[in-house]
């Protein structure tokens, strides 16, 4: 029963899942873009990112129309409630990714991240791609425990931050302020990103267990 | 006025058909509480049997209790007469006495039970009914007229005046507005919030959104499986239940995954 109505549901699921390997995509070619100061890399992010913008705008609009037309309830409505909020997120990871390949343009041909600092934004992009990874397993699997295994991951990017901080505010910085704001700005955006995933990890907790995180 | 009631164990039975089994329920006082389920679940007869009316079926019959403020209403030495009084009910379809004019469908219930009661006396109750199901103002200057030349609505409105003129304290109601407009439905819907302070409301509904609308708590009704009796499969805060019910099969019946 209702079968075009659950199909809507289940496509605007298909939706999400696109839009965060679409995330991912964005945040590891922006990662090589820093890293290697690669502009083609770069370049494909900051033109990518509409793309990404685009799916939450139609993500929005399709959730809008099943909640005026169709009425979700119990587990449907938390569904179409929580796509709307974690579509947000997976947004704004989008555009952290932008904000990464930007200062990867910026700054190039030179590398953005000097080389004392590289090894923890290797770190730092690793994380990121093991948390969006993960992101859609839980998205796509309603998969709660591997929500929480995506906290924990959330505490380590933390900590890669207070490191680069540690380097930044140290003596031997060597590399000016123009250099240590943007090593700070990315950091902020690694930070950030990381954050938004957890996000994500809780709402999709909500739509399974129909309690909010404390 | 409004009393709680407690449905214990009730096996409800048409001749040796067991239509419904094992219904434990708790009714609050002074509070709405929906009935949903698919058709043929049972959900009518648990009603009809909280007021004694699923009895006036051949060879229906009731096992367990029905407590009406500790009070068995299938106790012995009870009469069914004075049950239905106190316990009114509201029909799916509007059924006003159609010869009768307005008024004196108001108080049919009441010249039935209480033989001759003073004009002035009977006036009073008449406009205070009508206040109370929300009519007044639209029939206060046609009171001698028909009531069946009222819209669908309006009668609707008119049964429920007549059963609160008889003052009970309980009202159930069976699908009260499946065969209104969604203006009438609003209505009532809306009437049944202000009857909530005073009396304990009981709703049968096919509309889970009027039941999620309009009621406190929500009790969901279903088979228990093909050729099986009907049973109480979930009853709980009605913002619980459409937001996050305990049951699976709640959630599939309201989700509409059904069937």
């Amino acid at each position: 029963m209702r079968d075009i109505y659950h199909d809507e549901l289940d496509a605007i699921g298909s939706l999400v899942i696109c839009m965060a390997k679409s995330v991912a995509v964005a945040m590891e070619r922006a990662t090589a873009a820093l890293l290697d100061a690669n502009l083609q890399l770069a370049e494909q992010v900051l033109g990518g990112d509409a793309s990404v913008d685009a799916l939450r705008n139609e993500i929005e609009e399709r959730c809008f129309q099943i909640i005026a037309t169709q009425s979700p309830v119990a587990t449907d409505l938390r569904v179409v409630i929580s796509t709307i909020h974690l579509a947000a997120d997976l947004e704004r990871m989008g555009d952290l990714a932008h904000h990464v390949a930007k200062i990867a343009r910026l700054r190039f041909p030179e590398h953005a991240v000097p080389g004392e600092v590289r090894a923890v934004f290797e770190q730092m992009g690793e994380v990121a791609h093991s948390l969006i990874t993960k992101v859609i397993e839980v998205v796509d699997g309603r998969d709660v425990e591997l929500a929480q295994a995506i906290e924990v991951e959330d505490d380590s990017m933390d900590a890669l931050r207070r490191k680069l901080f540690t380097i930044v505010l140290s003596d031997r910085w060597a590399h000016g302020t123009e250099a240590a704001i943007d090593v700070t700005l990315l950091g902020r955006y690694y930070e950030r990103y990381a954050d938004h995933a957890v996000a994500v990890a809780r709402h999709t907790t909500f739509i399974v267990t129909g309690e909010r995180a404390a | 006025m409004a009393k709680r009631i407690d449905a214990k164990d009730l096996d409800i039975y048409y001749g040796k058909f067991l239509a419904v089994s094992e219904v434990n329920v708790t009714i609050e006082p002074r509070s709405v509480t929906a009935f949903i389920g698919p058709s043929g679940c049972g959900k009518s007869t648990v009603l009809r049997t909280l007021n004694r009316m699923h009895e006036v079926v051949a060879g229906a019959s009731v096992r367990g209790e029905v407590l009406l403020d500790g009070e068995d209403i299938y106790g012995a030495g009870i009469d069914p007469v004075d049950v239905r009084r106190t316990i009114g009910m509201v029909f799916q379809r509007p059924n006003p006495f159609p010869t009768m004019s307005i008024y004196d469908n108001v108080v049919a219930g009441l010249r039935l039970q209480s033989g001759r009661i003073r004009r002035s006396e009977l006036d009073g109750i008449v406009e205070k009914s009508l206040r109370g199901a929300n009519l007044w103002n639209e029939v206060k200057d046609r009171l001698d007229k028909p009531g069946a030349g009222l819209s669908g609505g309006q009668q609707q409105r008119l049964c429920i005046a007549r059963a609160i003129a008889v003052q009970p304290q309980v009202l159930l109601m069976d699908e009260p507005c499946s065969a209104l407009d969604p203006i009438s439905t609003l209505a009532i819907e809306d009437l049944i919030q202000e009857l909530k302070t005073t009396y304990t409301i009981v709703i049968v509904t096919h509309n889970m959104q009027q039941a999620a609308r309009v009621s406190d708590r929500t009790a969901f009704f279903n088979l228990a499986g093909v050729g099986k009796p009907g049973q109480l499969v979930e009853i709980d805060e009605t913002q619980k239940i459409f937001s996050n019910p305990s049951q699976k099969r709640t959630e599939d019946y309201i989700s509409g995954r059904f069937g």
